[in-house]
């Protein structure tokens, strides 16, 4: 599929991918600031923040901009990554224009009162409690595994917030971050669908030219130094009646050739019932029903810039030791450490990691496409580098998985969590 | 941070272009096994899923969690290929082998590369014609079903569901989503083959494929499936769910939160009106705009993210509207959504809510027939398991745009009843039970 790609004068990323499969179009805002890089005294800003650009701008008032997505036939959303916050609509494709409209007004500022900023507070401390506080497993282990395996403040802090902090935020605290982040030339405009580019640049012209870049600030060192030494965390979860394990290990750097490496190993390990820890864990042992894992819990490895961990997880029973189960892992990945594995195993991983790649590309009518898009433009200045990952994975050998595996699955590489049940069994019991 | 300009209005743009249905083809073969084939898209992907009459409405009496078992031991090889060789195959089509079962069907198939999709047809007849069901798996099979019940029933909101399943329908499998423990310690490999082999075959099961379809998928349906026995028809059980107000009370001490779900049965798929219940749902609870959401979420902040849907069985419907609310404000919560369900009793929306509500209906109806093959999938397999006509689909956005503001409030008068709802409210009693007293009766 055709890729446009190109800036204006602003510093605004704007990216184009025509596909007329389908009468809808996709409207992605990606502004580069996420979750890692928030007021030290306000965790969970970024995301409290994201919440306020749904609350006015000047032209649309409260619950405006929500309603005038619906009635014109569309939905959505915004989320707060590690790396970049984004807003996006999905509409019929006759309300592009509607869309840039309605992007390009919050862009130029919010409008927004005490009284809205109480309210979301109210809205996100609920969001915390009902995913988190108020949920068995409920940080597990996307939330507080970060916590553990790294040092770097920017990397290792609740980033969904201490309520206090959430509760704590003001109105020029708002404008500041607003006023700092949210500018043209900190953000990219990703459209998936069906349009004609002639009329979308138009139309970007028209509505994102006259907004102002802002000046930005140096970005913070982000690295996490070199881990030496095996981490075990314990954390009692007081509503969970059976224990949980997880583990992590740093990713190499990103598009390094043991990054796209790692791709592979991840679909060898755990992606699918075909992979060697869920017949080794699950079919083998029996330690579990299943075992998830990823590259990247809040996305996928591509949307990303900065320190990342590759993490599994899984459910377990009292009557099974955490260290069998690490040590049916490690049996596994020395394995894979000791002699290249066969090649037919890495054909199998490329078959899966492209499979993989069309759901990515395809997911929610081409946001996903739209999402990695925005991400490559954002962090690599070259969207168009979508259609050349199948090419990267395919440069993966089998001597380079063992390499990968030696240097990025050592024991000291690794933290381990393990969550201790606080609550009664309740398989047997009634609902009282 | 104000505005005194006079604000601009959105630009509305162009009209919409036209949106057609992925015609499909549909065919049975000799032994009754119905077929649908939905090309659709240019991106390599295919799913392929077959939906059998063997759920939880299946199970005998005392053996709740058997469809799922037996889901799992599906998956466990079949009498020529091993578990692990199953795997492998699928995952060398770049897919996976699914089964799951739910209260009315087990669906088992998967996704793949397009230009696997007749060796994955093969595949899938194998396992739905020749499992293995091995008696060694299942004490693994077992304990891993236990631990997702301890799991599951650790969580407020699935205890919230329970109950209220329980409640709405006392005497029906439907009103039992969860075994106990023994109960499902007590399953045996012999009550698994008779499952089997009392509720699949092929007059029970209907295949989907949707997506971009590459090879001679008909020649390969009619090879793998040709020959799997015929069967019989699913026997219909009828439910009768409650419709008596009551308040169910769950204690969970110390709770932040109160998980609430109230509801109660509503007009099935096949009335005619079910399109203007639909589009009193979406007004009243069920999009991001509705009212109940604009005002316990926007105007409170009590919750963050309160939902009503209309959920389906077979030719039966219920409504429901769920929300997890501040413990403190749990009273109040239920206030205003009663003050809302009251409101649309008491007055009609404007044309202007409504015209809004409707073109969302019609924009979302474009999504879920076109954001995946799954969906169109789901979309089918809703209106064919229903018995409605496939004509169902393609004249649901005039249906949509032809219901009248008096419709939506007497859709709300007729079906949205309070005095008829059952309410369950899992949460830290001693701090709720005051605020829940108006609610007793």
């Amino acid at each position: 599929m055709p890729i446009t790609y190109y800036k204006l004068p602003n510093g605004l990323r704007v990216i184009l991918s025509p596909d007329s499969t389908a009468p809808t179009v996709v409207t992605a805002v990606y502004y580069r600031i996420g979750f890692r890089v928030e007021p030290r005294d306000r965790t969970g800003f970024a995301h409290l923040f994201e919440h306020m650009m749904f609350q006015g701008s000047r032209n649309l008032g409260k619950m405006e901009f929500i309603r005038l997505v619906q009635q014109n036939g569309g939905v959505l959303n915004g989320s707060t990554r590690f790396d970049f916050t984004n807003y996006f609509e999905l509409l019929p494709s006759n309300k592009l224009e509607t869309a840039l409209w309605a992007e390009a007004d919050r862009m130029k500022g919010l409008a927004i009162t005490d009284e809205n900023l109480k309210n979301q507070q109210g809205v996100v401390t609920n969001e915390v409690k009902g995913s988190v506080l108020n949920q068995p497993y409920g940080g597990f282990p996307w939330l507080w595994m970060p916590q553990y395996a790294n040092t770097n403040w920017y990397n290792s802090h609740n980033f969904y917030g201490e309520l206090k902090d959430i509760e704590a935020a003001t109105l020029s605290d708002v404008q500041a971050f607003f006023d700092t982040y949210y500018a043209p030339n900190n953000a990219a405009l990703a459209i998936v669908g069906d349009f004609e580019p002639e009329h979308a640049v138009r139309m970007i012209e028209k509505y994102f030219a006259e907004i102002a870049p802002a000046t930005l600030p140096a970005p913070p060192d982000l690295a996490e130094p070199r881990q030496e030494q095996e981490k075990i965390a314990t954390r009692e979860d007081p509503l969970a009646n059976r224990p949980a394990l997880a583990f992590s290990y740093h990713m190499p750097p990103r598009n390094s050739p043991e990054y796209f490496a790692m791709g592979l190993l991840d679909q060898l390990l755990v992606q699918g019932d075909d992979s060697l820890l869920y017949q080794e864990l699950v079919k083998k042992h029996g330690f579990t029903g299943d075992v998830s894992g990823a590259i990247n819990e809040l996305g996928n490895m591509f949307n990303y810039d900065g320190p990342m961990l590759w993490t599994a997880s899984l459910f377990h029973d009292d009557t099974v030791a955490p260290e069998q189960i690490l040590s049916a892992v490690d049996a596994v990945v020395e394995g894979l450490q000791s002699k290249p594995v066969e090649q037919s195993l890495v054909d199998r991983s490329i078959t899966k990691m492209r499979s993989s790649l069309y759901d990515t590309l395809t997911q929610f009518g081409g946001f996903g496409r739209a999402d990695l898009m925005a991400s490559f433009a954002l962090f690599d200045d070259d969207p168009g580098k979508i259609d050349s990952l199948e090419a990267e994975f395919r440069k993966v050998t089998p001597q380079l998985v063992a390499h990968t595996a030696r240097e990025y699955l050592r024991k000291t590489n690794r933290t381990v969590l393990l969550i201790e049940p606080g609550a009664a069994d309740a398989a047997g019991g009634g609902d009282e | 941070m104000s505005f005194s300009a006079t604000k601009e209005m959105p630009p509305q743009g162009p009209p919409p272009k036209p949106f057609h249905l992925a015609a499909t083809t549909d065919f049975s073969l000799p032994n009754g096994l119905r077929v649908t084939l939905a090309p659709y898209g240019i991106v390599p992907k295919v799913a392929v899923r077959a939906f059998v009459s063997a759920g939880g409405v299946h199970e005998p009496a005392g053996q709740v969690w058997l469809s799922k078992l037996n889901a799992e031991l599906m998956k466990e090889g079949t009498t020529t290929r091993a578990a692990e060789q199953v795997a492998r195959e699928a995952a060398e089509m770049g897919g996976q082998l699914e089964a799951s079962a739910g209260a009315d069907f087990t669906s088992v198939g998967g996704v793949v590369l397009s230009d696997c999709g007749p060796q994955f047809v093969a595949l899938l007849a194998d396992v739905l014609a020749a499992p293995a069901l091995p008696a060694s798996e299942l004490p693994r099979l077992k304990a891993d079903l236990v631990r997702d019940l301890a799991i599951d029933r650790s969580e407020p909101g699935t205890l919230a569901s329970e109950r209220f399943l329980k409640t709405l329908f006392p005497d029906h499998p439907y009103g039992r989503p969860f075994p106990t423990e023994s109960e499902l310690q007590g399953l045996t490999i012999d009550n698994v083959q008779a499952f089997y082999r009392g509720n699949f075959a092929a007059a029970r099961t209907h295949l989907y494929i949707a997506g971009k379809l590459e090879g001679d998928l008909r020649r390969a349906i009619e090879d793998a499936f040709g020959g799997w026995l015929r069967g019989s028809l699913a026997p219909e059980s009828p439910a009768h769910p409650v419709t008596t107000r009551s308040l169910q009370v769950i204690d969970r001490p110390g709770a932040t939160q109160s998980n609430l779900l109230l509801g109660l049965p509503v007009a099935d798929p096949s009335s005619p009106d079910y399109i203007k219940l639909d589009v009193m749902d979406s007004l009243l609870g069920g999009s991001f705009a509705s009212r109940i959401t604009s005002n316990i979420r926007e105007q409170k902040g009590y919750t963050y993210s309160p939902f009503s849907h209309i959920a389906t069985r077979r030719h039966l419907a219920y409504w429901v509207e769920s929300a997890d609310v501040t413990t403190a404000v749990t009273g109040p919560s239920l206030d205003e959504i009663f003050y809302e369900i009251d409101r649309l009793h008491q007055e009609p929306p404007s044309p202007e809510e409504l015209r809004g509500i409707q073109n969302y209906l019609a924009g979302i109806f474009v999504l879920r027939n076109t954001i995946s093959p799954d969906a169109i999938i789901g979309q089918l397999h809703f209106v064919d398991s229903q018995g409605l006509d496939r004509s169902y689909l393609s004249t649901y956005v005039q249906k949509v745009m032809e219901v009248q503001p008096a419709d939506v409030q007497q859709a709300a008068k007729t079906y949205i009843v309070p005095s008829r709802m059952t309410i369950v409210a899992v949460g830290d009693k001693g701090e709720i039970a005051d605020q829940l007293k108006p609610y007793a009766q």
